[in-house]
């Protein structure tokens, strides 16, 4: 019972600090899972950060039903994952409302078109900083510059994850 | 407060002319493959998200999924949740939202679930290596490709560009927290992109 209460504060915690995105949450998850409750050794932390990022879905998600898992078995894996979710769930409960009722206001409109180009900054910034983890040579990049080509050639008319499954098989045989 | 969110909904129904009154499992089923198919966690998410709700079930428009996505940025915890979260309220209300949560998590749940109790050996494996780092390129790509079609969008002018430029530095350079990010190119946009030129974008949106 102790266990359970400790998992759901901790990926809590992790759940309200993981703001931007995955690449963002490591550090914290890191922090939290290895450094102060020691839950998991360093090797073990890069291990389920690569399957995480291997395996779909968002990363604290991953980690938290995994880390989950070891200590409460099914029911800790459920509370763990229950735990990252809650704060956004109640954050948005709360804001979502607001923000219908403010978008109406011409100048938070015009501060969203501001907000909007942040978010093609962060996206920018994602692709280099996945980018320079996931390619490290030149027949990488070529892979990652053709899955892109086909992605801009076939917009609309080819399901995203059908390129990701060709380029897993293509590193099958290449890689 | 329940008043308030179905007449917003009400409107918002009114306006953008979309299909409506999808049913739960629906939603439910959508966002399933969308949490099947999102490799790379957060911002990748983006390129599977436009395909399912843009492009194939026109859910949503292409303007409309862009300011939400923002504010699924700016809320903490995992953009791919709290853009369900929002996607799913925008088409049922609170029992959407609830569904598309569920569906964007529980197949990442189970497939952990499956890795931790029996497949984890396998992921030693040589050939499963080198199939998910196949995968991990092509994510690189997909990211490349989420940020093409927001630029196509949103890099209209110039200044548009610099306040781009400007969020960029603030993670790539200075290195700071992405809520700064957003924060520097929301204010710059604010003070240097022409208010008009914002309301024009907003009309052809609705």
């Amino acid at each position: 019972m102790k266990i359970l209460l400790q998992l759901f504060l901790s990926f809590a915690l992790i759940g309200i600090g993981a703001y931007g995105g995955g690449l963002v949450a490591i550090p914290l998850i890191q922090h939290e899972i290895v450094f102060k409750q020691q839950w998991l050794s360093f090797g073990e932390m890069s291990q389920l950060l690569a399957v995480a990022q291997m395996t779909p879905g968002p990363i604290a998600i991953n980690a938290a039903t995994f880390v989950g898992f070891r200590f409460g078995g099914i029911i800790g894996s459920a509370v763990a994952t229950l735990a990252v979710v809650l704060p956004s769930i109640t954050i948005l409960v709360l804001v979502a409302p607001l923000v219908d009722f403010a978008s109406k206001n011409a100048h938070v409109r015009h501060l969203r078109q501001g907000l909007q180009i942040g978010v093609l900054s962060l996206i920018l910034f994602a692709t280099w900083s996945f980018g320079s983890g996931a390619v490290t040579g030149w027949r990488d990049l070529a892979m990652a510059a053709a899955a892109f080509a086909v992605l801009v050639a076939f917009e609309g008319k080819l399901h995203p994850v059908i390129v990701i499954l060709a380029s897993g098989f293509l590193g099958m045989i290449v890689l | 407060m329940k008043n308030n969110i179905t007449s917003t909904e009400h409107e918002e129904k009114e306006q953008d002319g979309i299909k409506h009154n999808v049913p739960l499992f629906g939603i439910f089923w959508t966002f399933f493959r969308i949490g099947l198919f999102t490799f790379g966690g957060g911002l990748a998410m983006t390129t599977v998200m436009r395909h399912e709700l843009v492009l194939k079930r026109r859910w949503i428009k292409e303007e409309s999924f862009l300011a939400e996505l923002s504010t699924a940025t700016l809320v903490p915890g995992a953009i791919a949740v709290n853009m369900a979260y929002l996607q799913g309220r925008r088409l049922r209300g609170t029992a959407g939202a609830m569904a598309a949560i569920f569906g964007t998590i529980l197949p990442s749940f189970v497939i952990i679930l499956l890795i931790a109790w029996i497949a984890l050996p396998y992921f030693a494996k040589p050939k499963v290596t080198a199939f998910l780092r196949g995968c991990a390129i092509a994510v690189v790509g997909q990211l490349a490709f989420a940020g093409l079609v927001f630029a196509r969008k949103l890099l209209r002018s110039w200044r548009n560009a610099i306040v781009c430029i400007a969020g960029l530095i603030v993670v790539a350079v200075f290195k700071m927290h992405p809520v700064w990010a957003m924060i520097a190119a929301g204010g710059m946009g604010y003070l240097l992109c022409n208010q008009s030129a914002a309301e024009q974008n907003e009309k052809d949106q609705s």
